[in-house]
């Protein structure tokens, strides 16, 4: 990460400082890039820049192809009107993603990231320095982003009004032609591991986990995606708001307010009173409690329009400042999260005698916002005012709403107040008064501060104001409609005003109400008509289901996806001992990453039967990567008896599964040829044919006679005249006397595989005169032999007692005698066998303890872990005791005669 | 933050091998049709959220290989289904007289479940051997809904789901109410044990 700054801090101007950077998902929602577009999301770095005290954010395309290349996409300028918010999902859902939503008037992103340390500090980084912004009182000057510009960067905040953008704000057009040229759009950071580090997009399946582990993002995906196609589902009704504002200089309500509050024909949907100095008390300014407060409301419940049935929706006050919203009562079913705030900047830049109160609520589908202010005094104080406007704008934030909001986010703002502008005042007050008697307005109004700091854009960006056809509500006499005459002798001016923001607001009225003489103000009025947006419920649900549908595909697409090659693999003949192997190909053919198993079914102990490995059985796949796994069969002398009686099959289905998946099947199958080699003494002196003429059937028959414990029903009892030892054993002994006493090294030189398979293949197809291969290959066959007997010469259940009895003779003799017939036979046939070599010794070189070393292990095997034999076997022997007492059994019976 | 769903179901589609499973699956979830027959080998699901009476129903969908060598496999499939989706092809009475082993295989490996017939490719008149009145009679017997459908035509398909959906959700919001109504006996039960305690003393 830190090389990747350092990179792509070199390729940006001087004094750009890059502060930190993210990876991300983005997801794109533009509605004009189409259906398709909308949903698709890549992968993008995400750069803060600072310059100076300004910072932006510098999106980088990062490339599909080449993991370090990266394209700059767009910059965003934190400016005021950018936001930053996050989505997580609530604590009891399991979910890996954080979304962070950045927006700055048109332009909305969403970004997904990892949660962590490097997410959260970025996320602190930039919501620092958009509240760096958003304090900040210079005028912005992103001028500096246009170095990076490749498209759009910066516009002025021209809001829906008809201001002009200041000279400063039109400098920053971009000049698309020669920025591109200022830095190259390709930044290539090569030494980098970061980018191509799985971690960036591994997580992305959790997107796609559906069913068990929902992702709880959809949730704000669907929220948003609502909330573009609001215009879709929405129609506008219009309903009539009355805003209505009032400084009372402390006096109570000594006469009616209906000369302000229903003058007009018809009742207003909604009222929003606003009041100042309520109470001018010591008590009200320290403990903020008043009785004027339900005083004014009862008066101001009096005064509302006789034909209107009104409901309170919310009164707030700060100790003079007091703000009551009504509505009528057939709207209030529709009215949703109503909140109140209040923030204030008298004194120490936070008591209440200055500020702002303000109440939100919800129609139907429409945000509205209610703000009565009262700005510092005095002719003066404009910076002051306009910085306890700024104030209000920051500080104030609805907190109980989810997720919170301050006064910008709302889709209506209704701002009154007293604002305290004057008249500026290098204007002389006869002049004034002059102008006044003329009913002059729009001359006076010239001098107006609050047109001033507006059209400089320093305050109320974006809000209309109606056209100013009323004399100035401040100041009077009280009682009287006369300018005032106390020897402050204060310029008239119009201190109280009614502002709005927002789409679809239509003016109506404007006015002040001079019939009202209780304060040193007059009351001022302002009637909206406004477009509230109402949920058509049809479409709203088609939307919805448009919505859902979309996501449902998309969590469809994003499910892991692989296709193999084959889901069927035959293996052909398959020898024992002679291993095959096949691949087979795991392509991830979807959009993320995969992490597949071979997994056990029902209640196997492995994923695949012993005869079976695959390798690798567990592997991750990024997308359109490849996977290899090798298939390997091999029947060996564990798994050959199984096949030979039948109890098992070269058969098995393997189940694929893909992490948060599907699970494929893949059969594997093959055709065992079944061989001499891993049968048992009892099954093979049966055979007169080799096993290959035998029918499979038979040899099964055979196999499972030999255990009737295994399959009790299958006792063969039409038994033909058996053969003393297997006819394999006689021709590989025969074969070793004749061609192998004299060869020196006889068993201790290892054969060729390929000849043992030969041997073996021999020894399984036909009554061979001869068998192919050197003597030490037909040497080791024997061995083999001996080793995959189904149960040894010494069958397991007498292993205990043979190493028991190695001490001496007569107990090993004890054991011979205990031994089946047909175990007795090839036992002492082959004791002779090896008596004979020993005879040659001399020639081949073999001593008797090299001798008994090797049999022994082939004639006494200790038995498989889960033999049915109970606990009378104890394995705990270690392995050159065991060897020592195998040697000493079989030593007995080389020294001395059976016959004895 | 809510989650996106107010519950989430999961069903499973059986039935012979090529009557039209993961046609039903592919119409449902994504609206598309393809004639190019894919033997589904193996298990695989997909999603779709639906509303119902204003609920909203996550529904994870899960296709079966309907050859009979996976189905030992498939069957362990079945566990913590909430609805299983019968299919059989009305154009092949093989597979309707199939269904009886198909719900034989429910019974063995679910517990609760809710069940929906489904004759499915019913888009050929000319084809069809399974009649209606036949495969209704057949339903009424074993208590099912019949529903007879074309993934091809998109017929019947989404009023299909939404009627197991409906099930599932009915039977979820008896369970539920059963289940408190065993609480309340419960703690009846609970309240009583200690007076008792005391008489004994």
């Amino acid at each position: 990460m830190e090389s990747l700054i350092a990179n792509l801090q070199a390729q940006l101007p001087s004094g750009h400082r890059i502060v930190t950077i993210s990876f991300s998902l983005k997801h794109s929602f533009s509605l004009e890039a189409g259906l398709v577009q909308e949903w698709i999301r890549t992968n993008r770095l995400l750069v803060l820049v600072e310059n100076s005290t300004e910072s932006a954010l510098l999106i980088y395309i990062v490339s599909k192809n080449v993991a370090d290349e990266f394209s700059l996409e767009r910059t965003i300028p934190l400016d005021t009107e950018f936001k930053c918010e996050i989505d997580t999902a609530s604590a009891n859902i399991v979910t890996t993603d954080i979304f962070l939503k950045l927006s700055r008037k048109k332009v909305h992103l969403l970004f997904e990231m990892l949660p962590g340390f490097k997410a959260n500090k970025f996320v602190d980084e930039v919501v620092k320095a958009s509240e760096v912004a958003n304090k900040k009182r210079a005028p912005p000057n992103f001028s500096w982003l246009e170095v990076y510009n490749p498209q759009l960067v910066w516009e002025s905040t021209t809001g829906s009004d008809s201001e002009q953008p200041t000279s400063a704000a039109t400098e920053l057009q971009p000049s698309s032609q020669n920025c591109h040229d200022a830095i190259p759009a390709h930044l290539n950071h090569k030494s980098d591991s970061e980018l191509s580090s799985p971690d960036v997009t591994a997580h992305r399946s959790s997107i796609a986990t559906g069913g068990a582990t929902p992702i709880a993002a959809r949730e704000s995906v669907v929220r948003y995606q609502m909330a573009l196609r609001e215009t879709a589902y929405t129609d506008l009704r219009q309903i009539s708001i009355f805003l209505g504002t009032y400084n009372v200089n402390g006096q109570p309500p000594t006469s009616g307010l209906a000369d302000w509050l229903s003058v007009d024909k018809d009742p207003p949907d909604i009222y929003a009173v606003g009041f100042q100095e309520l109470d001018l008390s010591k008590e009200a300014f320290l403990f903020n409690e008043t009785p004027r407060e339900e005083e004014w409301l009862r008066a101001v419940i009096r005064g509302l329009h006789p034909k209107g049935k009104y409901r309170k929706v919310k009164l707030v006050r700060l100790v003079g400042m007091m703000l009551i919203v009504f509505i009528q009562e057939k709207h209030w079913a529709y009215v949703r999260g109503v909140a109140s705030e209040f923030v204030g900047t008298g004194l120490m830049g936070k008591m209440g005698n200055k500020g702002g109160v303000a109440i939100r609520l919800d129609l139907h589908n429409s945000s509205l916002c209610f703000v009565n202010s009262h700005l510092a005094a005095h002719t003066e104080e404009v910076e002051r005012r306009n910085q306890d406007y700024l104030d209000i704008c920051n500080r104030l934030v609805f907190s109980t709403t989810f997720p919170s909001k301050a006064i910008k986010d709302h889709d209506q703002v209704f701002w009154i107040g007293d604002l305290n502008y004057r008249l500026s005042g290098d204007l002389d007050l006869l002049r004034v008064k002059d102008l006044l008697d003329q009913s002059n307005y729009q001359a006076l109004l010239q001098y107006d501060q609050f047109r001033a700091q507006h059209a400089a854009r320093k305050i109320f960006v974006g809000y209309q104001e109606g056209p100013i056809l009323f004399r100035p509500s401040y100041k009077y006499d009280p009682g009287t409609d006369n300018w005032d005459t106390s020897e402050k002798n204060r310029a008239p001016a119009w201190c109280d005003r009614c502002l709005w923001k927002g789409d679809n607001v239509q003016f109506k009225e404007y006015r002040s109400h001079p019939g009202l003489r209780m304060s040193d103000h007059k009351p001022v009025s302002c009637l909206l008509e406004c477009g509230v947006k109402i949920i058509d419920t049809v479409r709203y649900r088609r939307i919805y289901e448009e919505v859902m549908k979309k996501l449902d595909k998309l969590e469809n697409e994003f499910l892991p996806q692989v296709s193999v090659d084959s889901t069927e693999i035959n293996f052909g003949n398959v020898a024992f001992n002679e291993g095959a192997t096949k691949i087979l190909t795991v392509a991830n053919t979807g959009q993320v990453p995969v992490q597949y198993e071979f997994i056990k079914k029902h209640r196997d102990s492995k994923y695949c039967k012993p005869w079976l490995a695959c390798e690798p059985y567990t592997g991750f796949l990024m997308p359109g990567d490849n996977s290899y796994i090798t298939l390997e069969i091999l029947v060996d002398k564990r798994t050959a008896w199984s096949l030979n009686s039948g109890l098992d099959e070269l058969y098995d289905i393997l189940v694929l599964h893909l992490d948060g998946g599907k699970d494929i099947f893949i059969t594997v199958s093959g055709n065992y040829q079944k061989s001499c080699f891993g049968c048992s003494i009892e099954a093979l002196i049966q055979m007169h044919q080799p096993i290959a003429q035998v029918a499979p059937e038979t040899v099964c028959q055979l196999e499972k006679a030999a255990y009737p414990s295994i399959d009790p029903g299958n006792d063969s009892d039409s038994k033909q005249p058996v053969l003393a030892v297997p006819k394999e054993l006689w021709f590989l002994l025969d074969e070793l006397y004749r061609r192998g006493m004299d060869t020196p090294g006889l068993f201790e030189q290892p054969g060729l595989s390929t000849e043992i398979a030969a041997i073996r293949k021999t020894l399984d197809e036909s009554l061979p005169d001869t068998l192919p291969g050197s003597v030490h290959s037909v040497a080791e066959s024997l061995l083999i032999f001996l080793e995959t007997l189904k149960e040894p010469i010494i069958p397991f259940s007498l292993t205990q007692k043979a190493l028991d009895g190695c001490g001496a003779f007569p107990s090993c003799k004890t054991v011979y005698s205990c031994l089946p017939l047909s175990h007795q036979h090839v036992f002492k046939h082959i004791i002779s066998f090896l008596k004979e070599v020993l005879l040659h010794s001399s020639k081949n070189g073999l001593d008797a303890k090299t001798l008994v070393a090797l049999f022994g292990s082939a004639l006494i095997r200790l038995p498989p872990p889960n033999y049915p034999l109970g606990p009378s076997i104890s394995l705990s022997l270690n392995q050159p005791h065991l060897d020592r007492k195998r040697c000493m059994f079989i030593h007995h019976f080389l020294v001395n005669d059976l016959d004895d | 933050m809510a989650r996106d769903y107010d519950h989430l179901f999961k069903l499973l589609i059986i039935g012979d091998s090529g009557v039209g499973k993961s046609s039903l699956l592919l119409r449902f979830a994504d609206n598309t049709f393809s004639g190019n027959y894919i033997t589904t080998i193996g298990v695989d699901f997909k999603i779709r959220t639906i509303l119902l009476n204003g609920e909203r129903v996550k529904l994870q969908i899960w296709d079966t290989a309907g050859q009979e060598r996976f189905r030992t496999i498939t069957s362990t499939y079945y566990r913590g289904t909430h609805g299983v989706i019968v299919v059989y092809d009305v154009s092949s009475g093989e597979s309707f007289a199939n269904v009886k082993r198909w719900l034989h295989e429910i019974e063995q490996n679910c517990d609760v479940v809710n069940r929906i017939l489904v004759g499915n490719k019913d888009d050929m008149p000319d084809r069809k051997v399974v009649l209606t009145e036949d495969a209704q009679r057949f339903a009424s017997q074993m208590g099912i809904q019949l529903f007879e459908t074309s993934a091809k035509d998109n017929k019947n398909v989404e009023e299909m789901f939404n009627a197991i959906t409906q099930q599932v959700l009915l039977t979820k919001k008896e369970q539920k109410e059963q289940a408190s109504n065993l609480n309340d006996t419960i703690t009846v039960g609970k309240g009583r044990k200690p007076t008792k305690k005391s008489k004994c003393c």
